[in-house]
């Protein structure tokens, strides 16, 4: 029990903690409603991050009128950032309760759910870089050129339809200007007032004056299929809002909002600097979730390490499949399974952290338990046979004399695996946990710098590693006090 | 004490033990001799079941240890042995060695458990030792540490497998040492090894084991004086 009573101890104060932090920081504190928004925010003016008083804040037009509504409704109004691409399984699986996100009501989407009436309605316009302004001027000189859209955006199927267009679609905004700049593309295809705010923070951009047929597009608010009450509560807030003319009105002001001091800091060391607060959330979460991961896999793995050498087959057949599913299928995969799929399958929901931790513990828990196994059966024979003939029981024996060897030689791979976790938990930043490489995109896309903000989060995941890398050598020397001759 | 009935043991096909008869008394010290592959091992190791028996009987105490539902743990607590190597456990100091078993098993305090290692490691000459890990012993010293933590269960019987074989030869007296002190004691014992002059004055009894089969049994005397077997004679006559 000496060995075991503070890991117990530990792990037992570690559940509570996750179980108590976990959702507090997952969802807003307080009582009462909650209505939880759907954007993706890097759709200025619409919705965009902006650091306001050295504190990131989604800002835009589309919030003013998440705000209006959870105003009427009174509830508490929560946001959540989330990848365009994914708002609509985020809709269906009952995470967030509508979209506001500039989206438009098409048939397809329809199908999915429903929208509200229509709040705004956007034209289409073509950007290019300054130089180019004239050379694109008709909706003809666009075709055969290289077209730079947002992945599952509304422009991406109107750019679809230009003729010979070859389409880049790259996840945000941001990106579609960084294409441009970098002449990866010709030619973008914008919302009009999202250009705008993109032509006054860059003055190498420009609008043409080509129109674009037919583009006019609707942005309505989505909400889950049959959510006839609160449908019925949006659009009673829209039509307040349509007479007092209140959207246009959110749009300038977002548009001015987003427009002012936009100062480029060009210099790594001042990115660093005014957005340390956004690194430093980011590491916190980035090691909250390697640690909890690490630890809940290192448990379930020495379980499923045990399983694995277990007597019984049907014991091991299952410890097998676990591992060998687990290692042959991408974490990536396993993380939308989990945060969505069942979500919506099974009406259980995790919030992201949960699901970031959920994933990582169970994708470590496949490697730890194969190294687990190696390490157990690395201990020598005679072990085993010494503590049995002492008459300890196989279990005794298991924990007193064989794991603790085993996890001793197994320390460095250990230790590994937690280095490796710390750099695979950035794809979590996929489902919208605010680690560091949420963070980093986070910071490119206010400041439109595309290297400095991933080279400082390049650099933090370095230090985090090779620190940890250290310490654990040194833990292992202290370990090996017995084998000192 | 032990009563062993034709006990068999084979690996595959391969049969290690033919059918050993032997009835070992309190107190008796009984040295078991032969040729490599004789099975000596295999034998001794049948004794607490390391090696489950293939057929015979095994009685401990008058107890059946060989009954399929016979809790063979509990067996084992009053059944010490002594490995060729040594099998300390390598995470825990000389102390902790000689006390896991008895605190976790015996669920003695740790007080009395410690107070009964010392004792022993008194006993063996290692008292100041009690601190080191195995690591940082000699081979005589980790053999010497071996027998105490299979004395640390006090056992009623100590079985001793090839307890020298592995020592280098100037720490061998060391280890034979403590032996014979412990046979002094009144301590039954089953001993295999090639150590003759040992067994000679150290055995009550003598067994030649050969092909699986004791072959041969007796006082010193009679087994290294007059063997009567015409494989006895030949085993001593190229040891001896």
């Amino acid at each position: 029990m000496k060995v075991l009573k503070p890991w117990l101890g530990c792990l037992i104060s570690i559940l509570m903690l996750f179980f108590m932090i976990v959702p507090a920081m997952a969802s807003a504190e307080g009582s009462g409603k909650t209505i939880v928004v759907g954007l993706s925010a890097d759709f200025a003016p619409y919705e965009f991050h902006k650091n306001i008083d050295g504190q990131d804040q989604i800002v835009g037009s589309d919030v003013e009128i998440a705000k209006r509504i959870a105003a009427d409704m009174g509830a508490q109004l929560q946001i959540q950032d989330i990848p365009f691409d994914s708002l609509l399984p985020a809709l269906s699986s009952g995470r967030i309760d509508m979209i506001i996100s500039g989206m438009t009501p098409t048939e397809d989407r329809r199908k999915n759910v429903d929208f509200s009436e229509s709040y705004y309605i956007s034209r289409q316009v073509i950007m290019t870089r300054a130089e180019d302004k004239d050379k694109y001027a008709s909706f003809d000189s666009l075709k055969g050129i290289t077209i730079g859209v947002q992945k599952g955006s509304i422009q991406e199927g109107i750019a679809k339809d230009i003729e010979g267009a070859k389409l880049t679609s790259v996840d945000k905004i941001s990106d579609v200007v960084l294409q441009l700049q970098s002449k990866r593309v010709d030619a973008a295809v914008m919302e009009g007032p999202v250009a705008e705010g993109q032509v006054a923070n860059h003055s190498d951009l420009a609008i043409t004056a080509a129109q674009i047929p037919n583009s006019d597009t609707e942005m309505a608010i989505a909400v889950k299929k049959g959510n006839t009450e609160l449908l019925a509560q949006i659009n009673s807030t829209l039509a307040d809002l349509k007479k007092t003319d209140a959207v246009p009105k959110f749009i300038q002001e977002a548009t001015a909002l987003n427009s002012d001091e936009q100062t480029e800091p060009d210099n790594i060391f001042s990115i660093f600097w005014d957005y340390r607060h956004y690194y430093a959330t980011g590491v916190q979460y980035t090691l909250l979730l390697s640690a909890l991961g690490v630890l809940f896999g290192f448990v379930i793995g020495l379980i499923v390490a045990l399983l694995r050498l277990s007597n019984l087959n049907v014991l091991r057949w299952i410890a097998m499949t676990y591992i060998e599913i687990l290692r042959g299928t991408p974490m990536l995969v396993q993380l939308l399974i989990i945060h969505y799929g069942i979500a919506q399958t099974f009406h259980i929901e995790f919030s992201v952290l949960q699901s970031g931790i959920i994933t990582l513990s169970i994708n470590s828990s496949a490697y730890l338990a194969e190294i687990f196994r190696a390490g157990i059966q690395g201990v020598d024979r005679g072990q085993t046979e010494a503590a049995r003939s002492l008459g300890m029981s196989y279990g005794m024996t298991l924990r007193h004399i064989i794991i603790p060897q085993a996890i001793k030689s197994v320390l460095p791979a250990i230790g590994n695996e937690f280095v490796v976790i710390i750099k695979e938990s950035s794809i979590v930043s996929f489902i919208g946990v605010a680690d560091l490489m949420f963070q980093a995109q986070a910071v490119r896309s206010i400041t439109y710098s595309a290297l400095y903000p991933l080279l400082i989060a390049a650099a933090i995941y370095f230090v985090m590693t090779f620190v940890l890398s250290k310490l654990l050598g040194m833990v292992e020397r202290r370990w090996s006090v017995s084998d000192k001759r | 004490m032990i009563n062993v009935k034709g006990l068999k043991k084979s690996f595959g096909k391969n049969e290690v033990l033919t059918g050993i008869d032997i009835d070992i008394a309190q107190g008796e010290v009984v040295v078991v001799i032969g040729p490599s592959g004789s099975g000596k091992s295999t034998f001794l190791r049948c004794l607490n079941l390391l090696e489950q028996p293939t057929g015979g009987e095994i009685y401990f105490e008058d107890e059946l240890i060989t009954a399929r539902k016979y809790d063979i743990d509990s067996a084992r607590r009053k059944m010490g042995m002594v490995f060729q190597h040594f099998n300390l456990f390598p995470h825990k100091t000389v102390l902790q060695n000689l006390t896991i078993a008895p605190i976790k098993v015996k669920k003695t305090d740790t007080a009395s458990a410690q107070k009964i290692a010392l004792d022993l490691l008194q006993t063996v000459g290692l008292a100041d030792k009690k601190d080191a890990y195995p690591n940082q012993l000699s081979g005589g010293q980790k053999q010497r540490i071996a027998i105490a933590r299979a004395l640390a269960m006090q056992p009623h019987v100590m079985l001793f497998d090839e307890p020298t074989s592995a020592l280098d030869p100037e720490m061998v007296g060391e280890v034979l040492e403590v032996m014979k002190k412990l046979a002094q004691q009144g301590m039954t014992m089953v001993i295999v090894t090639h150590e003759m002059g040992f067994a000679r004055e150290v055995g009550d009894r003598i067994i030649f084991m050969d092909g699986g089969r004791i072959v041969e049994q007796g006082t010193p005397e009679q087994v290294f004086g007059s063997p009567s077997n015409a494989r006895t004679q030949d085993f001593l006559s190229k040891v001896l």
